[in-house]
């Protein structure tokens, strides 16, 4: 951050967040990412106090100009396996954990080949989608649309495995008491572990919020219809109380 | 044939005859070159080219806080760059003489 008055304009900051998720999202390292971010902000920060446009330093086009230094920069294939393992681990905790609830785990082949599957065209869609972001200068829709299709693709995928799993049967994997015992530890540890890694519990918190309720109101006596409006009330509740904590608590560290 | 063209690979050189003069950060090398006369290439085009000779190992690059804020990355020439700044002092020196060359005599006889 700049602590003197001046201030980069505008369109130096969204140049310099945009490059910053362009390189993310092309699987540069995010140290190196940071120096070159810093980098060009000094430069960017100088040139505007002797009253230079962004143009004279990158170029008429920015997206040319991100190429251009993403082309110089490795791919940190370290860092993508790190993030591909924590989006399959936690999409798999997010599954995991309600059944472990109900009981010992079973799988079919199928439900754990397309779960890895799913996530890893999710990363990709992510990847590819936020690239595609950072490069469009201005254009709300766009990007909205981008955003949608993302978050849409797996959805459809996960159901479109759902429907296969129920009409191809495929051999399926009991991992019986032990073997649950052991999956739900192995998952724990990489929750917390993670969680500590990341400095935020939102995943801990959102897991809980998702599986808790179900699991304590099934020990009532409650029916099932009041049992799923409280849960869901509950889930989303507390989701919605959760994000308004997080975000004030984040508005006060600014200041 | 613009001059951003013929520019490729000439401005590597200048680069590290500028570096080999004085450790600079980035804002210092643009504005000197732009000193020398190069005022064609956005400023921004020094980045890739540093972070290629970085690759290459022709310069190195330290952090230094300054007075004004921000953390400057400077560059200095490594014993790899100041061969290569002599080799491109060579090369240049030729395509020089023989560009000067073709030019005079061409258009001495071509008038």
């Amino acid at each position: 951050m700049l602590n003197n008055e001046f201030t980069l304009s505008k369109k130096s900051q969204n140049f310099l967040e945009n490059l910053r998720v362009y390189l993310f999202s092309s699987g540069k390292n995010p140290k190196e990412i940071e120096e070159m971010i810093e980098e060009l902000e000094v430069h960017l920060y100088e040139a505007e106090k002797k009253g230079k446009p962004i143009e004279k330093i990158v170029g008429k086009s920015p997206k040319e100009y991100m190429q251009m230094i993403s082309n110089e920069m490795s791919i940190d294939m370290r860092t993508w396996f790190k993030y591909i393992c924590l989006i399959v681990l936690g999409s798999f905790s997010f599954n995991i954990i309600p059944d472990l609830l109900k009981g010992t785990l079973s799988y079919s082949v199928l439900e754990i080949v397309g779960h890895i599957v799913i996530a890893v065209i999710f990363v990709a869609f992510v990847l590819i989608g936020f690239k595609a972001i950072s490069t469009l200068e201005r254009s709300p829709i766009k990007k909205g649309l981008i955003f949608m299709g993302i978050s849409i693709v797996p959805i459809g995928l996960f159901l479109g495995l759902i429907f296969l799993n129920e009409a191809i049967a495929t051999p399926v994997i009991d991992f019986g008491t032990l073997g649950s015992i052991i999956t739900g530890t192995i998952l724990l540890v990489f929750l917390i572990g993670t969680s500590l890694w990341a400095k935020t519990w939102v995943m801990v918190i959102v897991l809980a919020l998702i599986t808790l309720p179900d699991y304590l109101l099934e020990q009532t006596s409650l029916q099932d219809e009041a049992r799923l409006i409280t849960g869901t009330l509950i889930t989303f509740g507390g989701i919605a109380i959760y994000l308004l904590i997080s975000a004030k608590l984040e508005k006060n560290k600014e200041v | 044939m613009s001059s951003t063209q013929m520019l490729k690979g000439i401005i590597d050189g200048c680069i590290l005859a500028i570096i080999h003069n004085k450790e600079v950060y980035g804002y210092e090398l643009a504005e000197k070159l732009e000193e020398y006369g190069f005022h064609s290439f956005s400023e921004g085009t020094i980045y890739p080219l540093l972070i290629r000779m970085q690759k290459e190992e022709l310069v190195t690059s330290t952090l230094k806080k300054s007075t004004a804020g921000p953390r400057r990355k400077y560059y200095s020439l490594t014993p790899k760059g100041e061969l290569e700044l002599q080799k491109f002092m060579e090369r240049w020196h030729q395509l020089e003489s023989s560009v000067n060359r073709v030019l005079h005599h061409e258009s001495d006889t071509g008038q």
